[in-house]
Formats: structure tokens, sequence, C-alpha cells
């Protein structure tokens, strides 16, 4: 990628970067989009303002141990999981609230529906605890084996979990609890739900993805991967699914008849580096990958332009998060480095 | 599908030395697994482990992390009848690897009935766990008093043993020295493979538990087996050992061709198999394991000069018929057979 050499990152340009001596879990901007957290496998988040990204980046001391799953609120603040079995709430005025505490059992999916009427869900175990955006907790839905992924539908209305041997997908509301419990044999290790409510798609342990066409049911097999599938992301219509775990990113199409029988698009490959995060633009069809090397590009799916973000050497990419209008790009890496860029007209 | 060979729990065994040590400790109800791990913990030892449970028992941790969860096994869909590895293992050691405070080892406690294939091929067949971490030893406790009827009503308590590297035979001042040593006698019929320390109250310096390097294919038959031929049971149910040396070095091919086939038709019987060999043509030594159907081989060191090059291959499991394995690995030396 020489082309890239000369073109410059827009990170040394447009953005402000930190190295934060920690492994970079997860960043999520919240839903104003004026604040920008990093969780760290310190058991930390760091906090910056998006727009003043020079300014101080304030810790909060949220876990004793790793932080593994972070979201956005539902309104302000974030929600964070951690290793030391605790769900916490850090409002936006920076005080921290224990939601619940499991012990030794690990807080490993966290996940948020927008809104006063906002939903947060956390896997631990085999069981998702269901709470309200004050932090009540509304109910607990157990499943077979432990839950690897957790997702809301664009409404709020169902809750899609992955686990052995499939996934469940969930009414929030339902008076009575009972899934309709989708089914293919092996391990599934993360899930993400198409945003039309068309299909669930998981990755498996054995490198590849596997999905349920909505509401029929019907299996979609999509195989080829070198490595393990980490990130799981649509685009804002559903069009597109990007995914890591090749060495491009490998984006499935979901219209036109596809994604089965249809080949996938391949952005950014050629380096023979594993693509080690994706996340769509929520707004444009544009992709920011991430790779084990360090790489990060923007790529518009139309046109298959490449734009350099961060160049290599900081470890591979844990973390990419969009802000909610789409203007700015967080990054962190296993490393510890982390970075955010400013991608808004000027 | 023929076994399904990788480059193994630690990859380049000279790249070893990063990956942190991984040490399961299985064992029948009532053994005295506990008891061993609350040693291990609280003995003054400066170092920093990860211990994962079933269960939260008495477990006196202060410096140490304790990560309670659910034993999952799941098949592979890679073809493998008995490829099982442990789920909540894989998530467990990449949730570790994000923590900024690093590990010395990590200490896997197993329920007293479990199998420990599934723990053992997790770290041969999962990458991201094969990337930081290398299976170390599996230690298996035993207690004297009550083994001999455990075996005689659990495949369990018999894989245990025939898994291990390292047998804790716990209880022993419970015995009299002629069940202690009956007891023994059972145990080296199933693995004589197996260092054995005899131990009241689980009490032994953990040094002979945690860094043994058993799974290390440079180290992989450094115990000498003894060869001794005295065992009975070719054709049943009962787990046992086999071993066999060759003096014509080995015919790459040939070899590759009889273990893909052996393991992947014989897989569910053959618990674990060691190997060092001597390939004709090749100053190293070539080392090769697996469990169940999951193989692993790679050059090690140069044979040392004056060593004789003596290919060595052993067996454990169920229904081993030796005379058909001999005529096996003897049919892969090079050259006309002798």
């Amino acid at each position: 990628m020489s082309e890239q050499a000369t073109a410059g990152f827009a990170v040394e340009t447009r953005g402000s970067t930190q190295e934060l001596g920690a492994f970079v879990v997860a960043a999520r901007f919240d839903r104003t989009g004026r604040e920008l957290a990093f969780g760290l496998g310190d058991g930390t988040l760091r906090l910056v303002d998006p727009a003043a990204p020079a300014g101080v980046w304030r810790p909060a001391n949220l876990h004793d141990g790793a932080v593994l799953a972070l979201a956005a609120h539902p309104v302000a603040g974030f929600v964070s999981g951690g290793d030391d079995g605790r769900l916490v709430h850090l409002d936006a005025d920076g005080s921290a609230h224990e939601w619940a505490a499991f012990g030794m059992k690990w807080v490993e999916q966290v996940a948020c529906f927008p809104g006063e009427k906002g939903l947060i869900a956390c896997a631990v175990g085999k069981t998702v605890h269901l709470f309200d955006a004050a932090g009540h907790k509304l109910k607990e839905l157990v499943h077979p084996s432990s839950v690897t992924g957790l997702a809301f539908d664009a409404k709020g209305k169902r809750i899609a979990a992955s686990h052995y041997n499939g996934a469940s997908l969930w009414f929030v509301a339902a008076k009575t609890d009972s899934p309709r419990v989708l089914e293919w044999k092996g391990s599934h290790i993360g899930l993400a739900l198409h945003p039309e409510g068309e299909a669930v798609v998981t990755a498996m342990q054995e490198n590849a993805l596997h999905g349920w066409a909505l509401p029929d049911g019907k299996h979609m097999r999509m195989s080829g991967y070198p490595g393990k599938t980490r990130a799981l992301s649509f685009s804002r219509t559903g069009k597109w699914l990007a995914t890591s775990g090749a060495d491009a990113m490998v984006l499935w199409p979901f219209f036109g008849g596809g994604p089965m029988g249809k080949a996938p698009m391949e952005l950014a490959g050629g380096d023979g580096v594993i693509c080690s995060d994706a996340a769509f633009h929520p707004r444009e069809e544009v992709v920011a990958g991430g790779f084990a090397d360090g790489l990060v590009v923007l790529a518009d799916v139309n046109s298959s332009r490449i734009l350099p973000i961060a160049p290599p050497g900081r470890g591979p990419v844990s973390a990419l998060a969009w802000s909610p209008a789409g203007t700015h790009l967080a990054i962190g890496t296993e490393g510890g480095f982390a970075a955010v860029v400013d991608l808004s007209k000027r | 599908m023929a076994a399904a060979v990788t480059s193994g729990p630690s990859g380049d065994t000279s790249a070893g030395a990063d990956l942190i040590p991984v040490t399961v400790l299985t064992g029948y109800l009532g053994a005295g697994k506990t008891t061993l791990l609350n040693r291990i913990l609280s003995e003054q030892h400066g170092r920093k482990y990860a211990v994962i449970i079933n269960e939260f028992g008495e477990l006196g941790v202060d410096n140490d992390l304790v990560v309670d969860t659910d034993e999952e096994v799941f098949e592979m869909n890679n073809g493998c009848v008995c490829c099982t590895v442990r789920g909540d293992l894989i998530r467990i050691v990449g949730g570790l690897m994000k923590r900024r405070d690093k590990f010395d080892g990590i200490i896997i406690e197993t329920t007293g009935l479990a199998n420990p294939a599934p723990v053992a091929q997790t770290f041969f067949i999962d990458e991201g766990v094969r990337a930081r971490t290398r299976l170390d030893a599996i230690v298996t406790v035993v207690d004297a008093k009550h083994v001999l009827a455990r075996l005689d009503d659990s495949h369990e308590a018999e894989d245990q043993i025939a898994f291990a590297d390292v047998i804790v035979l716990n209880k022993t001042d419970l015995v009299t020295p002629q069940e202690l040593a009956d007891v023994e006698g059972r145990i080296r019929k199933i693995n004589r493979f197996a260092v054995i320390h005899r131990t009241e109250r689980a009490a032994l310096p953990i040094a002979q538990i945690l860094n043994q390097g058993a799974f290390d294919l440079a180290r992989v038959l450094e115990r000498e087996p003894d060869f001794l031929e005295d065992d009975a049971h070719e054709h049943n149910d009962d787990v046992t050992s086999v071993s066999f040396e060759v003096e014509q070095p080995i015919d790459p091919e040939k070899f590759n061709a009889w273990i893909g086939v052996l393991l992947a038709d014989k897989g569910p019987d053959l618990l674990r198999t060691k190997g060092i060999l001597s390939y004709q043509g090749d100053d190293r030594r070539f080392a090769f394991q697996a469990v169940h159907m999951i193989a692993d081989g790679d050059f090690i060191g140069p044979w040392k000069v004056g060593e004789p090059r003596r290919s060595r291959i052993v067996f454990i499991g169920r229904n081993l018929n030796r005379p058909q394995l001999r005529r096996g690995f003897e049919s892969c030396q090079a050259g006309p057979v002798s």
C-alpha cells in the first residue's frame, strides 16, 4: 500500500492520540456524542470530549480487574461490565453506580437500547439480566450455555443472544419468556442483528459465520476466514455486513438475494495482515477497518476508495467506534494506543 | 478426515518462553484437589496465578485471581468425532489477556467427573489460546484409599490417570504399605509414564507440580519409560500403556501415513500418544504427540554425539492391539525392515 504511505494518515492531521498503557477493550461515544470513553484492561474508563481531544483524558476507576464490555447508556453516560463481576453505570456527572455484582462470574457482554425508555442488558454466564435505564432489574433470561454475544433489535422489542448450538431471540416485553431458538450445532462466539430485522448472524469457533434469515429461519453459511471473526457490523440500512477475521475487510451483501450465492466484497486487503476490527459508519456506506499491525483505514463501499487513518505499529486494533453523527472515529489497540479522529467536513 | 495435525499448543517449541504455562488439575471427587490447590496458592512463592474453578470451594486466595466457570464442552465441527474443547476456557483465556497485570501461570481445576481430553485439546486447537498459553502438565490427584474401587466403577477415574503427566498419590497415610504398592501397580498398568508423588494431605513442593514442561515437544519423552513387556491387557476396555522402540531410521512419509490413519481410525481409544523419532537423513530428533486425534509434531534439537538414534513411541489408551501397533511402527522404518 505505497499509495497510503504518501497519502498521509488522517490521525496525524485530524487526530488526537494518547498512550493509555492498557489493552483497549472497547471504545464508545455516549448518546449525545459529547463524550467518548475507552474501556481498558486495567479496569478504568478514559473519558474525553471528542470536540476538544487535546484536553485531559479523565480516568474513571470502575473495575478491579479488566473492563470486558462497554456500552453507551440509553440517555447519557456509559454502562460497563468487568471481570470483577460488576455492572457499573457511569453517569453524565462522572459518578459511578454499581447496578449489580455477580461475584466471581464475569460480566462479558453489555448491550443498550437508546432512549428514555431505554434498556440495558448484560450477560453473566448463561443468564442475560435486563435493566431499565434507571438500573432497575426487569428480568432474567436464561440460556442453555454461556452467552457470547448480545444485541437489541432496532426497535428495542427483541434481544438476541448467541451461545452454543445457536442463538435465542427473545421478546423483551413478553409476559411469559420463551425464546425463538435458532439452532445450528457448534460454538457461536458473537452475534449481530440485521437493522431491519431480516437476519441474525453469528461468528463461529470454526472461522466461519452462520446466519438465519428472518422470519423463515433459513440458514446461511459464510466461510473461508483464516481467523476468527470478532467484529460483525451492519451498514445503517443493513445492505452490507462488514466482518473481521480475514486479510481484508470482508463485506457480505444482504441484498439482491445475498449473501448466499454471492461473493463478498473485500476491501483494503493485500498486505497479508488480518483485519481485527471493523465498524460501519452510522449513516454512510463507509466502513472503518483496523488490522492486526495497527493500520486503520476508511473504505468507501461504492467506490472502493481507501482513506488511510492510522499507520501500523501500535499493536492490533481492538476497538473502533463512530460518534452517533459519524463525525468522529475512535481507535484503540491491544497495546494501549488510543486516538480520536475528526472526520467532519471543514 | 485424517488426523488434525496442528502445529501444537506452543507452536514453535523455541518460542514457548513468553507463553503462560497452564496446569490442569484433575482428580476424582474427594481425592484432595482442593487441598492441593490451597497448598499451591498459600505457599510463599511470590508468583501470581489465575485459578479457574467450577465452584467456589474454600480457597485461600489473596494474591491470585479466581474465576468461576461452568465447564462447557462442545464438539468441533471438523469431522473428528472425539474433538471436543472447553468453550469457557477459550473465553476466559481471552479475557485474562486483557488485564494489565500478567500472570505467572494459569491453573485449571476440573470437576471430579471431568474427562481431561477437552481441556487438553483446547490448548491444541484454539488459535487465540495457542498464541498466548502453553499446556504445561496434567496433574491428577489420586486417593490411595479409594481409587481401586473408583477404577472399577468409573471410566473417568481411569481417564484422569491415563492423561496424567504427574500423579499425586494422596492419602497414603490411610493405607498399608501393601495396599499402596497394589495401588501403584494398578496406576502403572494404566499409565507407566507419569511421575508419581506419594503424599499425605496433598503436601508436596509446588516445584513438583508447576512448570513441568510435560507437553513441551522437546521434553515429550524426557522421562524414560521402563520398557517392560509384562502387560497382558492387550484387547479389552481397560486403559493400558504400551511402548515400542526401533533401531532403523524412520521414513517420515511412511510414518505420517501410518499415524494419520491410526489416529483417524483409533483416535477415540488413543488417549495420549508420544514419540521421539529418528528420521532418515536428518540429524535432528523429531518429537510427536497427540491427544486423541489431535496431533502435534516438530523437530527438536539434534541427537547428541554418541547417543543411540533409536525411535520410540508410546501409546496410552483402550483396546491397544500390541502386535498390530508394533508391526505398524516397525513398518515405518526406512529401507528393508529387519
